[in-house]
C-alpha cells in the first residue's frame, strides 16, 4: 500500500488539509479485510488442527479458572467438577472435551459476573509429573470479574412523567453470583418507589435462579382519580426450560392502599378506597422467538400469566383466579420488484385476560373484584388511539377496570425512504381494537360458584356483542435497544359511551407493545 | 372536629376541582375548523355504556352518609361507633333527612376523615358527573341549602340564609341554636364555650379511653376499626400502631404530657357542666327538638353507654352515669331516632 505522504507534497499542507475521508475509509476497509482474512485463517487452522485430532483420546485432568479471586471455589467446582474425567465413566475425545469445557465457560458467561470474552487455553501437564497420564490435558479459563458494585443515578422524562432514580447493583456478593439490586425513584406520577431484590443461581446453574424482594411505592393513577400505595414482598423461582421457554413461579404478598382520592372521584372509587392484602401465587411463561423484540420482522412471542390469590390457605383479603395470554407474530412481506428484504413487515398482536372471583378461604360466596385487581386496557402500549385505561367501564370520568378483556392489533411497518433498513426507524399504519368488560351480575342472587360461572359465561358472550372499540392510525417508530418510542396520529372508529379515545397525536414509550 | 357552622361562606366544591391531566390540551394550539369538522365525524359508531363492576355504589338515587360502621350496622342504619360520624348521622336524622349509611374508612373521604355525605345522583348539577362529596364540616350548610332548594326557595347563600331558616322550613328552624344566633349574641359565646368542652375535655378523655387504655383498645378499637380493614396480622399490627400514635399525637397537641388522672377529672367536670346546662329540659338550650349540640353530646354519650360495646376501662362511662339527665337525654334520642 502506497503511503500518500510519500507523494512529495509539503507535509504541513497535508496535515492542515487533514486526512481525506475517502482515503481514510479506504485504508480502514483494506485493514479490516486484512485483519479478517488473518483471523479467518487462524480459525481455519485451529479448527483443522482440532478436526485432525478430534478423535484423539483426551483426559481432562484439571480446569483452572484464572482471574476470579472473589468467586467461591466451591461455586466454580459445581460447574466444572462433573466435567473432569475423574468423574466420567468413559473417556473423552479431544473435540468432546473442548465442547464440555466450552459449555462450562458459557455458563460462567451467563452468570453475568465476568467480562466478555472468556478465553480458553489448553495445556499438557509436564511430563515430570508422575501422576500424569499421556492423554492428560489441563484447561485454563481466563476471566475478568465485573465490578462488584454498580451505581446508576439519573433523571428521565416522558409519557407525562418525570422522575429521578438511583440504582445500586451489588454483584457476586458471596462469591456465588448472588446479586442485590436496590432501586429508588421519585417522580411525578410514581410519587416514590423503593425496591430491593436479592437473586442467586441455584447449584451454580445460571438457568435456575431464586429471587426474593420487597417494594414500597406510591403511584398516582389520574385516570381513576386515586393514588395507590403498595408495600409488599415476593419470592420466586426462575428457570429456562428445554425448549427455551422462560418460567417464573412465585409468591407475592402485598398490602395495597387506595387513598388520596381526587375530589371528583366516582362512587365506585369511594367504595373501593382503603386497605387490602393480596396473597397470591403466580406463574409466568414466556417464549421469545422474535428476531428483534423492539422491532420484530419475523418470529413470534408468547406469554401467559396465571395468578391465584386468596384461595384456601393463601388467606389475604382478596380471592380470585386470573389468567392472561399474550401473543405476537411478525412476518416480512416481500414486495415484487425488490430483491432481498423489502423492509416491509406485518406484526399482529393478541391479548386476552380473565379474572374469576373466588371465595376467600373457607367461605362459600366469592367476593367481587376490586379496582386494583381488575384489568385496565387502552393506551399507547396496547390499544393505541385510546388514552391510558381509556377502554372499558367508566364511572363518570374514572376508568374503573374490568374482569374480562380481549384486544388485538395489526401493524404494517414500512421502511422510511432514504433511511437504511438496518436503522431502527419505521413508519407504521395500524388498526387496533379491544373490549374490556366488568363481570355481569349473576341472574340469581348470591355469588356461589355456579352463579359466578353463569355470569362469566354471559360476560364472555358480551365480548362478541357488536364491534369492539377500534382505533386506526399511522405514525413513526424509533426502536431504541431499551424501549420503543412511537409517535402516532390516530382516530377512533368505534367506541363505547364513556370510553376515552384520543383524537390526533399520541406519543408512546413501551418495552412490550402490542 | 372543626366547627364552622358560622364560618364564612366557603367556596362551593367545584364539580371538577382537580383538573385531570388527561383533559388538558395544548392551550396555544387551536384546531383549525376543517380538521375539527373531520375529527367530529369520529368515532363512526358509538355504542352504549359499559356496565359497571359489581362493587360499585348501588343506591345512587339516595343520599349516602359514609361512616364507620359494620356492614350489618350500615344496612340497619344503626348508630355509628365513631363520635364524629355519629354526630352528623344524628344531626341528619334530627332534620328528617332520608339517607343510607355506608360502611367506609378514612381513605374514601375527600378530607381524609369520615364522615362525608355523597348526595344522590339526581341532586348533581351536571348530569354526567357524579355528585361532589360533602365533607363533615360542610354537612350543616349542605343540609340548609338542600332544604331551601327542596322548598323551592332560591338558595343564593348569605342573603337568603335567614329567609330559608325562618320562612321556608318552620319545622327545622329554631331547632338548633347556632344557626339563629348572630355571632355577637352572648348566648352564642355560651354555645361556643360548651362546644369547646366537648371538643377538648370530653374528646381527650374519649381518645384516651378508647385508643390508649389497653383493655379498651383490645376490646373495642381493634375489633371495630382495625379488624374490618384486613385479615392480615402484620398489617393489623401496623394499623393499630398508627392509630394509637395518631391518638397520642392528638393528645400531645394540647399538653406536653398525657396525664391520665387530669384527663378524667376534666371530662368529669365537663359532664357536670353539661348536666347543669341541660337541667330538666329535654334538649339542650331549652329547645323542643334536638339540634347539632344535642347530636354532639349524643355522639359521645351513646358510645359510652352502649351496652353492645365491651368497655373494659369504664372510668369515663362511670363518670357519665352519675348525671341522670345526660343518661336520659341519650336514651331519649336513641329511642326517638334510632329505633
Amino acid at each position: 500500500m502506497a503511503d500518500p505522504l510519500d507523494s512529495g507534497d509539503d507535509i504541513f499542507d497535508k496535515l492542515q488539509k487533514g486526512v481525506d475521508p475517502k482515503l481514510q475509509a479506504e485504508k480502514d476497509r483494506v485493514r479490516n479485510e486484512r485483519d479478517y482474512a488473518q483471523f479467518e485463517k487462524t480459525q481455519r487452522r485451529l479448527s483443522e488442527l482440532i478436526q485432525d485430532n478430534s478423535t484423539l483420546p483426551a483426559t481432562i485432568s484439571s480446569i483452572r479458572v484464572l482471574g476470579a479471586p472473589n468467586t467461591r471455589k466451591s461455586f466454580l467446582e459445581r460447574i466444572f467438577n462433573p466435567i473432569l474425567s475423574a468423574n466420567q465413566d468413559r473417556p473423552y475425545t479431544l473435540a468432546e472435551a473442548i465442547r464440555e469445557v466450552s459449555t462450562g465457560a458459557d455458563k460462567l458467561h451467563r452468570l453475568d459476573i465476568f467480562h466478555e470474552p472468556i478465553s480458553l487455553f489448553i495445556d499438557r501437564p509436564p511430563k515430570t509429573d508422575p501422576s500424569a497420564t499421556p492423554t492428560d490435558i489441563d484447561f485454563y479459563l481466563s476471566v475478568r470479574e465485573k465490578s462488584r458494585i454498580l451505581i446508576k443515578t439519573g433523571t428521565s422524562a416522558g409519557n407525562g412523567e418525570g422522575e429521578a432514580y438511583t440504582n445500586v447493583l451489588l454483584r457476586n456478593i458471596f462469591g456465588g453470583a448472588e446479586s442485590l439490586n436496590v432501586n429508588a425513584s421519585l417522580g411525578t406520577r410514581t410519587r416514590s418507589a423503593y425496591q430491593a431484590s436479592f437473586e442467586s443461581p441455584i447449584l451454580s446453574n445460571p438457568d435456575l435462579r431464586w429471587e426474593i424482594g420487597g417494594l414500597a411505592s406510591s403511584t398516582q393513577k389520574p385516570w381513576s382519580s386515586h393514588e395507590e400505595v403498595l408495600k409488599g414482598g415476593w419470592t420466586k423461582l426462575r428457570w429456562i426450560a428445554q425448549g427455551g421457554g422462560r418460567h417464573e413461579l412465585g409468591y407475592n404478598g402485598v398490602w395495597r392502599q387506595i387513598t388520596g382520592l381526587a375530589s371528583n372521584a366516582s362512587p365506585t372509587l369511594r367504595n373501593d378506597a382503603g386497605d387490602s392484602v393480596k396473597s397470591s401465587i403466580q406463574h409466568t411463561w414466556i417464549k421469545e422467538r422474535r428476531d428483534n423484540p423492539m422491532l420484530p420482522t419475523r418470529g413470534y412471542f408468547n406469554k401467559s400469566t396465571l395468578e391465584l390469590a386468596g384461595w384456601g390457605p393463601l388467606q389475604g383479603d382478596v380471592a380470585f383466579g386470573k389468567a392472561e395470554l399474550e401473543a405476537q407474530g411478525a412476518m416480512p412481506i416481500p414486495i415484487p420488484g425488490i430483491k432481498g428484504e423489502s423492509g416491509v413487515s406485518l406484526t399482529t398482536g393478541l391479548r386476552a385476560g380473565l379474572l374469576y372471583p373466588l371465595p376467600l378461604g373457607l367461605e362459600s360466596e366469592s367476593k367481587p373484584s376490586r379496582i386494583n385487581d381488575r384489568f385496565g386496557l387502552g393506551g399507547p402500549t396496547d390499544v393505541r388511539g385510546f388514552r391510558l385505561s381509556g377502554l372499558g367501564p367508566h364511572d363518570g370520568s374514572d376508568a374503573v377496570g374490568g374482569d374480562v378483556y380481549a384486544a388485538g392489533s395489526a401493524n404494517l411497518l414500512f421502511p422510511i425512504p432514504r433511511v437504511a433498513l438496518d436503522k431502527p426507524f419505521r413508519f407504521q399504519a395500524f388498526l387496533t381494537g379491544g373490549r374490556l368488560l366488568a363481570l355481569k351480575k349473576p341472574e340469581k342472587r348470591g355469588t356461589n360458584s355456579q352463579n359466578v360461572r353463569q355470569a362469566l359465561g354471559s360476560t364472555i358472550a358480551e365480548l362478541g356483542n357488536g364491534l369492539p372499540s377500534i382505533a386506526a392510525g399511522f405514525g413513526l417508530i424509533y426502536a431504541h435497544p431499551v424501549a420503543r418510542f412511537e409517535l402516532n396520529f390516530s382516530l377512533p372508529i368505534v367506541q363505547r359511551r364513556g370510553e376515552d379515545a384520543r383524537k390526533g397525536l399520541q406519543f408512546g414509550i413501551g418495552i412490550n407493545m402490542m | 372536629m372543626p366547627q364552622d357552622a358560622n364560618a364564612a361562606p366557603e367556596e362551593k366544591p367545584k364539580p371538577r376541582a382537580k383538573a385531570q391531566p388527561k383533559n388538558s390540551s395544548w392551550p396555544w394550539f387551536t384546531t383549525p375548523q376543517p380538521i375539527k369538522r373531520l375529527f367530529d365525524k369520529f368515532p363512526l359508531e358509538t355504542y352504549g355504556q359499559n356496565e359497571l363492576p359489581q362493587r360499585t355504589a348501588q343506591h345512587r338515587d339516595q343520599h349516602a352518609l359514609y361512616v364507620f360502621t359494620t356492614d350489618n350496622g350500615a344496612r340497619r342504619g344503626a348508630p355509628s361507633f365513631n363520635p364524629g360520624c355519629l354526630k352528623w348521622q344524628a344531626y341528619l336524622k334530627f332534620r328528617n333527612f332520608s339517607f343510607i349509611t355506608i360502611s367506609s374508612n378514612n381513605h374514601a373521604s375527600p378530607d381524609g376523615a369520615l364522615p362525608f355525605l355523597l348526595p344522590s345522583a339526581s341532586s348533581s348539577t351536571f348530569p354526567d358527573a357524579p355528585p361532589s362529596p360533602v365533607p363533615s364540616n360542610r354537612i350543616q350548610r349542605w343540609t340548609r341549602d338542600t332544604i331551601a332548594k327542596r322548598k323551592g326557595i332560591s338558595n343564593a347563600s348569605g342573603l337568603s340564609r335567614q329567609q330559608s331558616e325562618h320562612g321556608a322550613a318552620p319545622a327545622e328552624s329554631r331547632t338548633s341554636k347556632e344557626e339563629d344566633i348572630a355571632p355577637t349574641d352572648p348566648s352564642d359565646m355560651r354555645y361556643e364555650a360548651y362546644m369547646s368542652l366537648l371538643d377538648h375535655w370530653i374528646r381527650n378523655a374519649y381518645l384516651y379511653s378508647l385508643y390508649l387504655s389497653p383493655p379498651n383498645f383490645d376490646s373495642i378499637a381493634f375489633p371495630l376499626y382495625i379488624a374490618p380493614s384486613t385479615t392480615n396480622t402484620l398489617v393489623r399490627i401496623t394499623l393499630s400502631h398508627q392509630l394509637r400514635a395518631a391518638a397520642e399525637t392528638e393528645l400531645l397537641k394540647q399538653s406536653a404530657r398525657i396525664e391520665v388522672v387530669a384527663i378524667h377529672q376534666e371530662s368529669d367536670k365537663a359532664f357536670a357542666a353539661l348536666s347543669e346546662l341541660l337541667g330538666d329540659d329535654e334538649y339542650f338550650f331549652g329547645e323542643k327538638k334536638p339540634g347539632l349540640f344535642d347530636a354532639s353530646v349524643f355522639a359521645y354519650t351513646n358510645l359510652l353507654l352502649d351496652e353492645g360495646l365491651d368497655w373494659r376501662d369504664t372510668r369515663m362511662a362511670d363518670g357519665l352515669r352519675g348525671y341522670r339527665n345526660l343518661v336520659a337525654h341519650q336514651k331519649r334520642i336513641r329511642q326517638t331516632h334510632f329505633r
